[in-house]
C-alpha cells in the first residue's frame, strides 16, 4: 500500500506515474472482478441447465424403464402367441439354422426345443414326397425367401415332414421372410398337418371314380342293346323307332363322355394320372383331331385353317394327354363358335425355341370378361353359354390346365364376348414327368 | 335288316364276363356272327367244368372244381373274351396267369380284354402280360370289337392300338 509519507518524498513525476500504475491496477482489477463475475453468472447457467439435463434425463430413464418393461411384457405376450399358434412354427436364421420353435412344432414331430436350436432345418425336419424320396427343394426354397419372395406349398402336392421317430405326416406350409430394417434375416416356416384333409379328399375322389366306374357298366349295356336294335339283330324296326333308339343312343354317348372326364378329372385329383412320355407327330396328331371333328365343322359350316411353322415333326408327350388337351381346344371352339364363322389353329415354336405353341382362335361367342378368372375351375361354365344351351360339362379346361401345366406348360387365352376367342398352350418340346 | 355275315363260323370263344346283361348282349352278337360261344363269369367258372350245350354255338359253364380234368373244352377255343372285374376274389388278371401257366398251345391264343377300367397301370399290366387288346367297354362298339377279333383270328391284323 503507498502511504501519504512516502507520496511526500517522490516528485510530482513520479507521483503521477504511480497514480497511473494503480489507476491501471484498478482498472485491472475491476477487470477482473467484472470477469469474474461473467464466469460465476456462467458456471452458474450450466449448473442450472445441469439440473435440469438431469432431471429430464431422470424422467427418460423413467420412462425407459417403464418402455421396457412394456416390451418385456409385449415380448412375452408375443412369444406365447408364437407357442401356441395351432401350426407348427419354425424360425431360422438366415443359413437355416433353427432360433426358435413352438408347442405344434414339438408336439407334431417329436423333438424338443433344446434339442434342435441352432440346428439344421433339413437335418431336423427332412422333407419326403409321396414315393418316400427324399426332397431337396428345400435350399432353392430357403434362397428364394431370402430374397424376399415367400413360399406357399402345392396342398395338390403334397409333402411329407419326416419326424424324429421316422414315422411321416403330408403337410401344407408357408414360408416368409423375416425383414429387419428392410433386410431378410432370416426365415419363418409354419406348417400344418393335413392327413384328414388328405383322407377326405381322397375319399371324395375315390367315391366319384367308383361310382363313376360303376357307371359305366349300365352305360355299356345301353350302347351295346341300342347298337344291336340298330342294326336289326333282334328283327326290323320302323323308321320311327330308328330315330329314337338314334336318340337313345346319342343320349348314352353324352353320358359315357361326361362320365370320362369325371374319370379323368378325379385320375387327376389322385394322382394317378401317369405320363409316358414318347416322340409324337404332332401335324398329325391334330390333323387326326381335326377329322373327327369334321362332321360337326361341316354342319356348322365352319371354316377351319390350320397354320404350321414348326422347324419340327415330333414332341416329347403323352400321346393320350396331349390329344386330349387338342381335343378340348378344337372341340371347344367349334362348339361356341356360330354357323359360318372362322377357326384358325396355328401350331410354332415360341421365342426361346423350347416350347411348342398352340393357339385356337375362334369367332365365337366369348367368354364374358367378369368370369375370364373362373374359366378354368372344375364345372365352371360362363353364363353365356348357359343360357344358349350349348352342352358341355364344365370339365374340358379344368382337365386342359391340369394336363398342360402338370407336363410343365402353360395355358391363357383372351376372349371378348361376341367377337371370339384365343386359347394359347405352350408345351415344353421335352416333357416333363407328370405326377 | 339282319344282314350278317359269318366270316368267323368254326371259330369258339370263351367270353368271361361278370355282367349277366353284357354277357347276354355279347355272346348274342358273337353267335350271330358266327362263333361258337363258351361263357364263365368267374375264374373259376372259366376253368371249370360240366359244360352244357344251350344252343348248337353256346356252351355255358355250370358246376364248379375239377378244372383240369375240361381242359380238353378249352382247347378247342380260338379266342378269349375277358374282362377284368369278375365275379368272386379273382379277376382277370388272375385268369390270364393261370391261364399261361398251362403253357402249350394256351399261351398262343388271343385274349381280348375288354373291361370298363381305364386305369392306365391296369392297361400296361396287360399289355404286359401279352394280351392282344385293351378295350375300354363303353367306348367301343361290339360290331367293332367282334370285326377286329375276326379279322385277327382269320389271320389279319389290327391297327388301331388299344
Amino acid at each position: 500500500m503507498l502511504t501519504p509519507d512516502n507520496t511526500n518524498h517522490k516528485t510530482p513525476e513520479e507521483r503521477d506515474l504511480t497514480h497511473a500504475a494503480i489507476l491501471n491496477v484498478l482498472e485491472d482489477y475491476q477487470e477482473n472482478a467484472a470477469s469474474s463475475n461473467r464466469q460465476s453468472r456462467a458456471i452458474l447457467n450450466i449448473l442450472e441447465d445441469l439440473e435440469t439435463s438431469n432431471r429430464v434425463l431422470e424422467s427418460k430413464t423413467a420412462q425407459m424403464a417403464e418402455a421396457a418393461e412394456a416390451l418385456l411384457q409385449k415380448n412375452a405376450i408375443d412369444t406365447a402367441i408364437l407357442e401356441s399358434i395351432g401350426d407348427g412354427i419354425i424360425v431360422t436364421d438366415s443359413l437355416g439354422r433353427i432360433t426358435f420353435v413352438n408347442r405344434a412344432f414339438v408336439q407334431m414331430t417329436g423333438w424338443n426345443a433344446a434339442e434342435v436350436a441352432g440346428g439344421d432345418i433339413q437335418g431336423v425336419l427332412p422333407i419326403e414326397n409321396a414315393n418316400g424320396v427324399r426332397e431337396d427343394f428345400l435350399p432353392d426354397v430357403i434362397e428364394a425367401v431370402l430374397s424376399g419372395t415367400h413360399y406357399t406349398s402345392d396342398t395338390s402336392k403334397p409333402y411329407f415332414y419326416v419326424r424324429k421317430d421316422g414315422t411321416k405326416f403330408p403337410a401344407s406350409s408357408i414360408i416368409t421372410p423375416v425383414r429387419l430394417h428392410g433386410q431378410v434375416v432370416g426365415l419363418v416356416t409354419s406348417f400344418r398337418n393335413i392327413t384328414r384333409e388328405m383322407d377326405i379328399d381322397k375319399a371324395k375322389t375315390e367315391f366319384v371314380s367308383l361310382a363313376s366306374h360303376q357307371l359305366r357298366s349300365p352305360l355299356s349295356a345301353i350302347n351295346w342293346y341300342t347298337e344291336m336294335l340298330l342294326a336289326g339283330d333282334v328283327g326290323p324296326i320302323t323308321e320311327g323307332q330308328e330315330k329314337y333308339l338314334c336318340e337313345v343312343y346319342k343320349g348314352n354317348q353324352r353320358m359315357i363322355t361326361l362320365v370320362n372326364a369325371l374319370l379323368n378329372v378325379t385320375r387327376m385329383s389322385l394322382g394317378t394320372f401317369i405320363l409316358e412320355p414318347e416322340p409324337i407327330e404332332i401335324i398329325p396328331l391334330l390333323q387326326n383331331v381335326v377329322a373327327e371333328q369334321q362332321p360337326d365343322i361341316e354342319k356348322k359350316n365352319l371354316h377351319v385353317r390350320t397354320r404350321v411353322n414348326l422347324p419340327i415333326s415330333t414332341i416329347e408327350s403323352d400321346t393320350k394327354l396331349l390329344r386330349m388337351v387338342l381335343q378340348n381346344l378344337v372341340s371347344n371352339a367349334i362348339k361356341y363358335t356360330p354357323p359360318g364363322g372362322n377357326i384358325d389353329l396355328a401350331l410354332e415354336l415360341d421365342p426361346s425355341n423350347q416350347y411348342l405353341r398352340f393357339t385356337v382362335t375362334d369367332t365365337g361367342c366369348g367368354i364374358p370378361l367378369k368370369q375370364h378368372p373362373h374359366i378354368f375351375t372344375r364345372l365352371f361354365r360362363a353364363d353365356n353359354v348357359r343360357t344358349q344351351d350349348i352342352e358341355g360339362t364344365g370339365l374340358g379346361l379344368y382337365i386342359v390346365k391340369a394336363i398342360i401345366e402338370n407336363s410343365g406348360g402353360r395355358v391363357w387365352f383372351e376372349s371378348e364376348e361376341n367377337i371370339g376367342s384365343i386359347f394359347h398352350v405352350e408345351l415344353p418340346l421335352s416333357s416333363t414327368v407328370i405326377t | 335288316m339282319n344282314t350278317q355275315t359269318t366270316p368267323a363260323l368254326g371259330k369258339t370263344i370263351l367270353v368271361i364276363e361278370d355282367d349277366a346283361a353284357l354277357l347276354a348282349a355279347i355272346s348274342g352278337k358273337l353267335e350271330r356272327s358266327g362263333f361258337s360261344v363258351i361263357t364263365a363269369r368267374s375264374v373259376e367258372n372259366a376253368f371249370t367244368v360240366e359244360f352244357t350245350q344251350s344252343n348248337p354255338n353256346h356252351l355255358t359253364a355250370t358246376t364248379i372244381e375239377a378244372a383240369l380234368s375240361h381242359l380238353k373244352a378249352l382247347e378247342q377255343i380260338n379266342a378269349i373274351w375277358l374282362d377284368h372285374n369278375l365275379i368272386g376274389e379273382e379277376d382277370g388278371l388272375d385268369f390270364i396267369v393261370k391261364f399261361k401257366a398251362n403253357g402249350g398251345t394256351w399261351s398262343t391264343i388271343p385274349i381280348f380284354v375288354i373291361s370298363n377300367s381305364a386305369n392306365p397301370e391296369l392297361i400296361k399290366t396287360y399289355s404286359e402280360l401279352d394280351v392282344h387288346h385293351y378295350y375300354l367297354k363303353a367306348e367301343h362298339r361290339l360290331e367293332d370289337i367282334i370285326a377286329e377279333i375276326t379279322t385277327v383270328l382269320t389271320g389279319g391284323e389290327v391297327t388301331d392300338p388299344v
